[in-house]
This record gives structure tokens, C-alpha cells and sequence, in this order.
């Protein structure tokens, strides 16, 4: 089998193939006017809008509006009750905290004064010790 | 008696019992009812739950209430009875006697016992475990008031330091505490 020059053997047939395909042809009648006639139409697919209230429709049923207005009353009580909770807690929390502090102190405050007695003792103690030797030199 | 009602029973006491080990020292009964004629009543209770609950609102920032919450950490309980009066004699020297027997069991070393007329009786009782600190009560009998503290719980002589000083309390100079060991006794008439 030869092959004759770079081309291959079917090349002829395809060229002439597409340059069929892509010659110039003339549009058909009315094109233009069909193609600005569809850009003048309004969309055919659903806008947002529409697509939202899809989900809302079920706000039409009575049933559903009640139950939705039941929902957010017992989430507002649920709310206000662990609310309150939360700050009765923190009162009695602070309460304690204050019963806790006045303990310490009264405790601190007895043992100072223990203290200064002591002192108290001492001092006395060691002004007669004083005395005493002071007295038995003379 | 239905088996319930026995292990109610049984609750019941096991729970006195915890708290009367926990609490160790008891106010008698007289000396809770000298509320009614003082003019002045500080009454604290709080055991170890409460404690470890009032000091979670102990702040981090403030340093006074840090170490405070530090210093009641280990502590089981915290008992005060404050009663100021109007005039002298409104509570006998046996509800004060009643209450020192209670510490002079064994286990309890008396460090401080200052007896003055003019300025009225201090006593401080260290309970020791294991040559550790268990606890402390304060017993302060003056003429127009009594007072009564009882901290149950590991506390060393630093901690014991601690106490003074804050919350504007005059800082408690550790070298002047008598340490349990020495049993140290001032007495003054």
C-alpha cells in the first residue's frame, strides 16, 4: 500500500465536507422578527418572589397560623421562665457569696482581736518582768 | 412499719448524722434562741456544697475574693452566730460553758483563752488531725455580745493568715498565732 505525499487518503472528502457545512447561508424569512418577538415576551420561568411564597402558602391553613402563634408563646414563656431562673440564681448566688465574705470577716475580726490581747498580755508581762529586775538590781 | 418507711427512716438519719459530723461543734438550742432579745443577729450556715456554690460567684479579677475562693476550697463548712444585745447579761455564762465542753474533747487544743471582765472572754480551739489543722472555733463572749465561729475543714496556719486582711479585715500577723502545738494560754483577770 502507498501513501501519496503527507496527506492522508480520505483528507479530500472531509474538506469538502466542512467547507459545505460552513458555507454562507442566508437566514431564513422572519428570523430577526421571531428572535426580537421572543426577547419581547416575559419569562416563562417562575420568579423568587413567587418561589418564597410557596412555602408561606402553608400560613394559609388556620390551623397552621394558630399553631405557629402557640409556638412563639410557649418559646416566650419557655424564655422568660429560665430568664428569670437564671437571675433568681445569680441573686442567690450573690446573697451566699455575701453570707460567705460576712463569715470570714466576723471570723477574721474575732481572731484579731484574740490577737491584740495576746499583744495586750505580752506587753503587760514583759513592763513587770522589767519592773521586777529593775527593782531586785536596786 | 412498711419497708419504705424504714428506709425514709434510715435517710433521715444518715443524713443527721453526715451533718452532725460535718458541722462537728452544735449550737445549742438556748443559744440559737438568744436572737430574740438581741438587737443584732448574724446567723451563717453554709456547709461544704454551699460553700463550693458561693464561691463560683467569688470574682477572678478582684484578688481579695481569689483567695478567698482559694482559701475556702477545701473547707466542709462555715458556721457563725453573732448576737449583739442592748445592755450586759442577756445570755448566761452556762450556754457559753455548753459550748466550750464541746471542744474539749480530744482531738481540740485550746491556743488562745483570754479571760477579761472589762472586755469579756476570747477563746480559740484548733481541732488536729494527723498533726493537720481540721478546724477552728472562735468562742467570743463580751459583755453585749456573743459570738460563736466554727470553720470545719483543712486549715494551716498560712490560710488561718489569710483570713485577716481581707475584705479590709486588718491583716493578721502570723508570728503572733500561738501554734497548736504550744498550746500557748493567756490568761487575764
Amino acid at each position: 500500500m502507498t501513501v501519496s505525499n503527507d496527506r492522508p487518503m480520505q483528507a479530500e472528502p472531509t474538506e469538502s465536507a466542512l467547507r459545505n457545512a460552513l458555507r454562507r447561508r442566508e437566514a431564513p424569512e422572519g428570523f430577526a422578527d421571531r428572535v426580537w418577538a421572543r426577547v419581547a415576551e416575559p419569562d416563562s420561568r417562575k420568579p423568587i418572589g413567587t418561589r418564597r411564597e410557596s412555602w408561606l402558602r402553608i400560613f394559609a391553613v388556620p390551623l397552621a397560623r394558630w399553631a405557629a402563634a402557640a409556638a412563639v408563646c410557649v418559646a416566650l414563656v419557655v424564655g422568660g421562665i429560665y430568664y428569670r431562673n437564671v437571675q433568681r440564681e445569680r441573686a442567690q448566688g450573690e446573697a451566699a457569696k455575701q453570707q460567705l465574705i460576712l463569715a470570714l470577716r466576723i471570723a477574721g475580726s474575732k481572731l484579731q482581736v484574740a490577737k491584740s490581747k495576746i499583744h495586750q498580755i505580752n506587753a503587760n508581762r514583759v513592763a513587770t518582768d522589767q519592773s521586777e529586775s529593775h527593782e531586785e538590781k536596786e | 412499719m412498711s419497708m419504705r418507711k424504714i428506709t425514709k427512716w434510715l435517710l433521715t438519719l444518715l443524713a443527721f448524722t453526715v451533718t452532725a459530723r460535718a458541722q462537728d461543734v452544735k449550737i445549742p438550742p438556748d443559744v440559737e434562741k438568744l436572737s430574740a432579745k438581741a438587737k443584732e443577729t448574724v446567723e451563717v450556715t453554709m456547709d461544704g456544697p454551699m460553700l463550693r456554690w458561693a464561691s463560683k460567684f467569688l470574682s477572678a479579677d478582684d484578688p481579695d475574693e481569689k483567695k478567698a475562693a482559694k482559701l475556702v476550697a477545701d473547707l466542709k463548712g462555715i458556721y457563725v452566730r453573732s448576737y449583739e444585745f442592748d445592755k450586759e447579761g442577756e445570755y448566761s455564762a452556762a450556754e457559753v460553758e455548753a459550748l466550750r465542753s464541746q471542744v474539749r474533747g480530744p482531738g481540740w487544743s485550746k491556743v488562745v483563752g483570754v479571760r477579761s471582765v472589762r472586755e469579756g472572754d476570747v477563746d480559740v480551739f484548733f481541732k488536729l488531725q494527723d498533726d493537720k489543722m481540721a478546724g477552728i472555733v472562735i468562742i467570743s463572749a463580751e459583755p453585749k455580745e456573743l459570738t460563736i465561729v466554727n470553720i470545719v475543714g483543712p486549715l494551716d496556719l498560712d490560710q488561718l493568715a489569710d483570713l485577716g486582711g481581707e475584705f479590709g479585715i486588718p491583716k493578721l500577723d502570723r508570728k503572733t498565732l500561738p501554734k497548736p502545738q504550744l498550746k500557748a494560754q493567756g490568761e487575764q483577770k
